[in-house]
């Protein structure tokens, strides 16, 4: 199946609660997309029209069915602790249950059903729980189409279909509000982590180490080497060690921004050392055509700040070797 | 690209350039000028290097002209727009004064391509015998 | 603006005490060279903690000093280029070859002497 294109613009709503539900937005098209692809026709909306009468007499039990289902089971009991909660929701579910056979499945329709989605997921009921939901108004459904279809079994067949077509359509929506709301949670998270002020370290009197975590953006770069050349005034430091071990590829914006820092720490008075220099990466800055003979890099970090202590003219030794006590 | 940056009632300020005094001059107008602009002092510091040389390759290549300063409002966000123009004999070839390696020592040269990197937009116009025409703008962030 | 320059013994400091103009700059270079020969000085420091904006012409003039001290036997270090100074200079592909550097006059003092004593400094 070709990669269709969603049309993700973000709307927010806000729900009762006065809580704002970030949704996504559908188009008319990708509708037409969908309904094409389940093959919901007009005679699928005539037999659905046909059925609503029944919808609407036996609506209030099929939602007591339902709730009663769900009171069963720990996993969705724990949502619906509180009678208040309990009662708003039986409402909503009600009009959700009755608006399924009342035609006219639109953009409107669609975006409700959206919304409805995202407040299930809102309050965290899990998915496998919410599609679990459907399972059972199919199921409930279907054993009153028999009593309303009396000697007509075929029609109350074709009926069911087609009203389990529309109900595959609701769940393609409400599995897209979950999908939505965990993307938005990972960009989020992203996003969180770009924020993270990058460490530059003191390491020992005149030294710096800047451990690169994640992915370094020009903006991200350029704060780091302001953030550096800051810290070599305030630590007076000799010696930076920036540890790229766990930078998975360089090109050649990050190539080149290493370059400048390891210059302006130089006019700074600092000697800069790259450490954690994996063999692909000396291979792609050489490639690039940065002078590796104007830095000094180092395989691991380790050697980094072993160099840097013999620059700065420490060394380091171990004690006379003395027993540990043992508790 | 969106709707071209408007320039503030504030108008523009020029100033002539002539001489290496000038140049200062220029750098010292256009802090003065940014000063309601939130702008940070490393940025301060970048943009007056940038004036510098642009209105430095006045003085060494036509002679005179002049650093226009202004500040600009692109929707939301405002920013410091420095055009610098001469008649002088203009660029004869763009493409090689805009390029330079990083890794490369650039000894004398007309500091173009490293204005292009200190600023958020550049534009340079130039005309053999009819003189160039440097637009650049840095933009609050 | 202008610049200062004071003698510590075999020592010249030149301190830029502000915004510079290229004919200042240039004054600065020729004075210290004359000041270099005049009291056969072994070292020199350049302090430009004050220069708000290093240029090209800025930078070549650093050099040339460099270059013309070290004709006359002596050595020169160029010390307090502040943060936002360096991170527009290596921008503008400004590297001050040929020179060397310290943080401030502290260190720069420090590391002539190391260099007039022959001892091994960082960044050698």
């Amino acid at each position: 199946m070709a990669q269709q294109e969603q049309d993700w613009s973000t709307t927010v709503r806000r729900s009762n609660g006065g809580v704002p539900v970030g949704l996504p937005a559908i188009s008319e098209q990708e509708l037409l997309r969908r309904k094409d692809f389940l093959e919901i026709s007009e005679a699928d909306l005539k037999r659905i029209a046909s059925i609503n009468d029944l919808a609407e007499r036996y609506a209030d039990s099929v939602i007591e069915d339902f709730y009663r289902h769900l009171l069963n089971f720990e996993e969705t009991r724990v949502f619906f602790q509180n009678p208040a909660t309990l009662q708003r929701v039986k409402n909503l579910q009600k009009d959700y249950f009755l608006r399924l056979t009342q035609g006219n499945y639109d953009v409107a329709y669609a975006q409700n059903r959206l919304r409805i989605g995202a407040i299930h997921e809102q309050v965290g009921l899990p998915v496998k729980s919410y599609l679990g939901m459907y399972n059972f108004y199919l199921r409930a459904v279907a054993s009153k189409l028999v009593e309303g279809f009396p000697k007509r079994p075929a029609d109350a067949w074709a009926a069911f279909l087609s009203l389990m077509k529309l109900t595959f359509f609701d769940m393609g929506l409400a599995i897209d509000t979950y999908v939505y709301s965990r993307e938005r949670t990972i960009r989020e998270q992203q996003e969180a982590i770009q924020e993270l002020p990058t460490p530059v370290l003191p390491f020992r009197e005149g030294m710096l180490l800047v451990p690169i975590i994640g992915l370094i953006d020009t903006q991200r770069a350029r704060q780091l080497t302001e953030q550096l050349l800051r810290a070599i005034r305030s630590d007076r430091a000799k010696v930076v060690v920036i540890d790229i071990t766990g930078v998975q590829s360089v090109d050649s914006k990050v190539a080149n921004h290493i370059v400048q820092t390891v210059e302006a720490a130089r006019l700074m008075g600092a000697t800069v050392i790259i450490a954690g220099v994996a063999p692909e990466i000396a291979q792609t800055m050489v490639t690039l055509g940065i002078e590796l003979t104007r830095m000094t890099t180092v395989g691991d970090l380790q050697s980094g700040i072993e160099y840097a202590e013999r620059l700065l003219g420490y060394t380091v030794t171990r004690a006379p070797h003395k027993s540990i006590p043992t508790a | 690209m969106e709707s071209p940056p408007l320039v503030t009632s504030d108008g523009e300020l020029i100033v002539p350039i002539r001489a290496d005094v000038d140049i200062l001059l220029a750098r010292q107008k256009a802090r003065a000028l940014v000063m309601p602009l939130r702008f940070s002092t490393s940025e301060l510091t970048v943009i007056a290097t940038a004036i510098s040389e642009v209105a430095r390759n006045i003085v060494s290549y036509a002679g005179q002209g002049e650093v226009e300063l202004a500040i600009v409002q692109q929707g939301a966000r405002r920013g410091l727009r420095v055009i610098a123009r001469d008649h002088g004999p203009g660029i004869a070839d763009i493409e090689r004064a805009m390029q330079d390696g990083f890794s490369t020592s650039r000894s004398l040269g007309l500091g173009l391509p490293g204005s292009k990197r200190l600023m958020d937009e550049f534009q340079i116009a130039s005309q053999i015998g009819e003189g160039t025409v440097v637009t650049m703008i840095k933009w609050e962030h | 603006m202008r610049a200062s320059i004071m003698k510590q013994s075999k020592t010249l400091i030149a301190s830029v005490q502000g915004s510079m103009t290229d004919a200042d700059l240039a004054q600065l270079r020729d004075e210290l060279v004359i000041g270099v020969r005049q009291h056969r000085s072994t070292g020199v420091i350049v302090d430009v903690t004050m220069l708000d904006v290093m240029d090209s012409f800025a930078a070549r003039t650093l050099r040339g000093i460099a270059q013309m001290v070290k004709l006359l036997g002596a050595q020169s270090i160029i010390v307090g280029i502040q943060p936002d100074v360096a991170f527009s200079m290596v921008q503008l592909g400004l590297r001050l070859e040929g020179t060397r550097t310290a943080l401030d006059l502290e260190d720069g003092l420090e590391l002539l002497r190391l260099l007039e004593n022959g001892e091994p400094a960082v960044g050698d």
